[in-house]
């Protein structure tokens, strides 16, 4: 397995002006983790994770602080090494338990949380370091410099120091100095999470549009749901070191498998209950039957968004899926109300509606619960 | 207006009601410290200035400032001096921060043991150092050179070192001022965060060029910083040239201040010379603040990561061989030489069970009257030395860093002072301050006292201000909101926040007592000796023996208080957490 690692340069070879880049990477970056683990002290960071990212394609790690996040992309970029599995970009074995290729041979580029800019260069010298490196002429290396600080709007900050630029500045100098270079693989590790909120939603759709622009594959790290909906094309929900489930904003959203990536992303109600058939659960006198999962054993859970629980003052008439309630709580959100409503047996649902149904705490209310919506989950 | 004021009145009444009684009695205490602290200081460097610029009849003269530039017994001596600093400057930054790189950034082996190592050449005296070094490379006595003799059957006087040149003036300075710049190059570089190095990693650059390009640089300051300390311990110190530049028949700065002292005594000369270190002390330590306090390299530090350490491969053994090597030279070699006098009867000698013998450690402990004496005095003065020391900083350090009083910058400027005051200076300044009325100090244990007190503070000061830097208000201002007073918050909230810094502080001033000479030498007299003056009286004597038992001795309480401030002062603080 070893014999596939490409051919690192050795100290004889390496005096050479160029980068020896092409001697190491396939162009082509498909990335790919093959049961990559690691563990601190005994505790696994990283557990067995398998996942391909297709080229060009910009995929985000989301998932709660201290799932492994990190780990898997300093895993990726090589500064961890594995305890077992494999990293494979473009089919090239990258890192594995015997040998790891060094961060510096592997055509990546990476924003760091802290942004990680070198404070004794100005802007365009810490833009112009990645392509120094690899020999460029100067002319050249000026030219792609103003060429990605246009694009990422700082050619009127290129002469200062990154002690003197704000966080969002901070921000796009570390983005245009990883991107100045034209990486294969483009690593991002909570690269907005120090932004203000407002900063933070432009900034998304900027890496979007950066994105689009290069099509570099990209692996993107974040916690916040609503960053990778919006700029990702495969999320990867993680918990607990392990990938809960991967796929598009859509798939993930529409059908999360199990109760972690479902209460995880969006609002979520999560009903337990007994197995009556293989697509119904019974529960506080709710039958309820689901277009998608199977439930398995006893007692199973279904979820189902808050936004899709339909209420009203009437009954619905439906034989399954409806039930009577309290109204608990009623909030004003503006474009809808939220409620939280109570069944018969104390069992609570939270659901929006919209702003014409207006019933006051204490009233009856009835609940939809369309099958279509009603998801039975794994575990 | 006036409804401003009745809607002002019940809050101020509120405030009133609480702690603030405490707190005048606190201010009273405070100013109380201010005045000691502005004497402590300015009384000896006034007489100083008296004596500088005055002649024997108090009449205002320049002839003894013009003297250090026309008299060449004077300039001459400066001139060395700042050869031998400058010197070992760059020779400590040119050791030390490759070393500190090895141990803060590589796969080395032994790097804790190194660690080690350099924290002993650190606290040993360098008066005991170059003793040491006296015993292994004197031109005639020397170790080295007698086993050179040996080796290669030469004649006597034949040699291959002499120690006692400038070139061995500046080795032996180096050997124990390097500390200095590997404290401070690794502490920045395990500061500084692992991103910045991994950032440049991952765009290409191989392990050298990220070294070279990115961790230097980051470090410069602190090495910049190490540079200046050491010129300025060099500049400063009296043991190591009084040992090695007086055989040797030339003086540096610091042993023409202390010869002018002997018969005859010129004080208003040895006042006058004194004024250049000052000064230059002053500038440097300004120059310093600004090497350091350049803001654009702290403010945008990233969080400290873990940092990778670079794999050395095949060179990971020859690195710490190297490293060895170099800490033999202030360790290794200085402590067998000690080890080998105090128990051989001469030092040339083989060591071998025949010529084992307790003659110097029975001369030193039974037969030798200052020995009793002075450790005696010795502890007494460090003892108190660091309690006073301890309390006073801890007083003024939290007014200071809370900015209880207005005038907190002043306490502040007086508590740092005199960090600008060399010992010797020191030791100059209350000599003439206190040999005449109304206080005469001079004789009694006091002026060493109060010399201490003044050449230790600021180091306790300024680490006890950053540990109350270091705890946020807000955990006092969460103890306030309870109703505790300040004194209460004093005791329940910061005593346990801060005992590991106040520990530290209290051991450290004992340390520095221990081996302070600059000052004693010049303001002991026979019924107040201290163990550092003994083993240089000793040294003009030749009793190399017995000089080594009592420095073996001095090391090991050394050592133990050393390890007992780590023990139970290093846990806990400057833990950073990991980033999630
Ligand atoms: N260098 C390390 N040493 C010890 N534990 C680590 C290290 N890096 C990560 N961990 C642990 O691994 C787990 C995952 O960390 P990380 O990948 O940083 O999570 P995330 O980025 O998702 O917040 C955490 O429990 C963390 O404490
Ligand atoms: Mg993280």
């Amino acid at each position: 397995m070893a014999g596939e690692l490409p051919d690192v340069p050795r100290s004889a070879t390496v005096r050479q002006r160029s980068f020896p880049f092409d001697r190491c990477i396939p162009l082509m970056a498909k990335v790919e983790l093959v049961r990559l683990s690691k563990s601190y002290g005994g505790q696994p960071a990283v557990d067995g994770i398998d996942l391909e990212i297709p080229d060009g394609v910009l995929a985000c790690l989301l998932g709660p602080s201290g799932c492994g996040k990190t780990t898997t992309l300093r895993l990726i970029a090589g500064f961890v090494e594995p305890d077992t599995g494999e990293v494979r970009v473009g089919g090239a074995l990258l890192s594995s338990r015997e040998r790891t290729l060094a961060p510096e041979f592997r055509r990546m580029s990476m924003v760091f949380q802290s942004y990680a800019l070198w404070p004794h260069m100005t802007v365009a010298e810490n833009v112009a370091y990645g392509l120094r490196l690899r020999g460029m002429p100067r002319e050249e290396v000026r030219r792609r410099v103003d060429a990605i600080l246009s694009v990422t709007r700082l050619s009127t900050l290129s002469g200062r120091y990154p002690g003197e630029l704000s966080g969002g500045q901070q921000q796009r100098a570390a983005l245009a100095r990883a991107l100045a270079v034209e990486p294969q693989t483009l690593l991002l590790d909570e690269p907005l999470s120090n932004l203000d909120a407002n900063l933070r939603e432009e900034m998304r759709f900027e890496i979007r549009r950066l994105h689009d622009a290069y099509r570099y594959t990209t692996v993107y790290v974040t916690h916040d749901q609503a960053e990778a909906m919006t700029a990702a094309d495969l999320i990867v929900v993680m918990n607990g070191g392990r990938i809960e489930q991967a796929g598009s904003p859509q798939d993930i959203y529409q059908h999360p498998r199990s109760r972690f990536v479902a209460s995880f992303i969006g609002g979520t109600n999560i009903l337990e209950g007994e197995v009556l058939a293989r697509d119904t659960v019974a529960l506080d006198g709710l039958v309820l039957r689901c277009r998608e999962g199977e439930a398995e054993g006893e007692r199973a859970a279904v979820s189902i968004r808050h936004h899709e629980v339909q209420l009203s003052g009437e009954p619905f008439g439906a034989e399954t899926n409806g039930a009577a309630g309290t109204v608990v709580r009623q909030i004003y959100l503006g474009a809808h109300r939220d409620y939280l409503v109570a069944l018969a047996g104390g069992t609570q649902l939270r659901a929006s509606a919209p702003m014409e149904l207006d019933l006051a705490p204490g009233t009856s209310i009835y609940v939809y619960l369309p099958p279509e919506n009603c998801r039975l989950l794994a575990a | 207006m006036s409804s401003g004021e009745a809607l002002a009145t019940p809050g101020a009444a509120l405030a009133r009601a609480g702690p603030s009684s405490r707190l005048d009695i606190a201010g009273a205490v405070l100013v109380a410290c201010g005045l000691f602290l502005g004497l402590l200081v300015a009384l000896p460097l006034a007489w100083l200035a008296f004596f500088a610029l005055t002649d024997k009849d108090g009449a205002f003269t320049g002839a003894n400032l013009a003297r250090l530039v026309t008299d060449d017994s004077l300039a001459a001596p400066l001139r060395i001096s700042l050869i031998v600093a400058t010197s070992v400057g760059a020779i400590s930054a040119a050791v030390a921060a490759p070393i500190a790189w090895f141990v803060a950034r590589t796969d080395m082996p032994g790097r804790n043991l190194v660690r080690v190592l350099i924290t002993a050449s650190f606290v040993t005296p360098p008066f005991l150092g170059a003793i040491a070094w006296e015993i292994l490379a004197a031109p005639n006595s020397g170790l080295l050179n007698h086993w050179y003799r040996w080796l290669h059957d030469l004649p006597p006087f034949v040699h291959l070192f002499d120690i006692y040149t400038v070139a061995g003036l500046i080795f032996v300075d180096s050997c124990y001022a390097f500390p200095f710049v590997f404290v401070l190059v690794a502490n920045a570089l395990d500061r500084m965060p692992a991103d910045m190095e991994d950032a440049s990693a991952i765009l290409g650059a191989r392990p050298w060029r990220t070294a070279w390009r990115i961790t230097l640089p980051l470090a410069l300051p602190a090495i910049l910083a190490g540079m200046l300390v050491a010129f300025l311990r060099s500049l400063t110190l009296f043991g190591t040239p009084a040992i090695l530049a007086l055989p040797g028949n030339f003086h540096t700065i610091t042993t023409k201040i202390w010869s002018l002292f002997q018969y005859p005594p010129n004080p208003g000369l040895a006042a006058a010379a004194s004024i250049p270190l000052l000064l230059l002390t002053i500038v440097l330590l300004q120059v310093q603040n600004r090497v350091l306090g350049r803001r654009g390299y702290a403010v945008i530090a990233g969080k400290a990561g873990q940092a990778r350490l670079l794999r050395l491969k095949h060179w990971r053994w020859p690195a710490f061989g190297l490293c060895f090597l170099v800490l033999c030279l202030p360790i290794g070699l200085p402590y067998f030489a000690l080890l080998k006098a105090a128990i051989t009867t001469t030092i040339a000698e083989p060591l071998s069970l025949q010529t084992l013998t307790l003659k110097h450690v029975r001369f030193v402990l039974f037969e030798f009257s200052p020995t009793r004496l002075a450790f005696q005095n010795t502890v007494v003065l460090a003892v108190a030395t660091a309690t006073t020391g301890t309390a006073l900083a801890l007083v003024v350090s939290y007014a200071t860093a809370r900015r209880l009083v207005a005038g907190h910058r002043l306490l502040n400027f007086l508590a740092t002072a005199p960090i600008a005051v060399p010992g010797i200076v020191l030791g100059v300044g209350l000599f003439l301050a206190y040999t005449r009325g109304p206080v005469v100090l001079y004789g009694t244990l006091w002026i060493l006292f109060l010399a201490y007190l003044t050449i230790e503070l600021p180091a306790a000061y300024q680490q006890l201000q950053s540990a109350f830097r270091s705890i946020h208000p807000e955990l006092e201002e969460a103890g306030r909101l309870f109703g505790a007073g300040r004194m209460r918050i004093l005791r329940d909230i910061l005593a346990p926040l801060l005992k590991s810094g106040v520990i530290a502080a209290w051991c450290f001033i004992f340390i520095g007592v221990m081996r302070e000479l600059s000052a004693a030498v010049m303001l002991f007299t026979a019924q107040t000796k201290v163990i550092s003056v003994v083993i240089y009286d000793l040294n003009e004597s030749g009793d190399l023996g017995a000089i080594s038992v009592l420095g073996i001795a001095l090391l090991a309480v050394t050592f133990a208080i050393v390890y007992l401030a780590q023990r139970v002062g290093g846990a806990g603080i400057g833990r950073t957490a990991r980033p999630a």
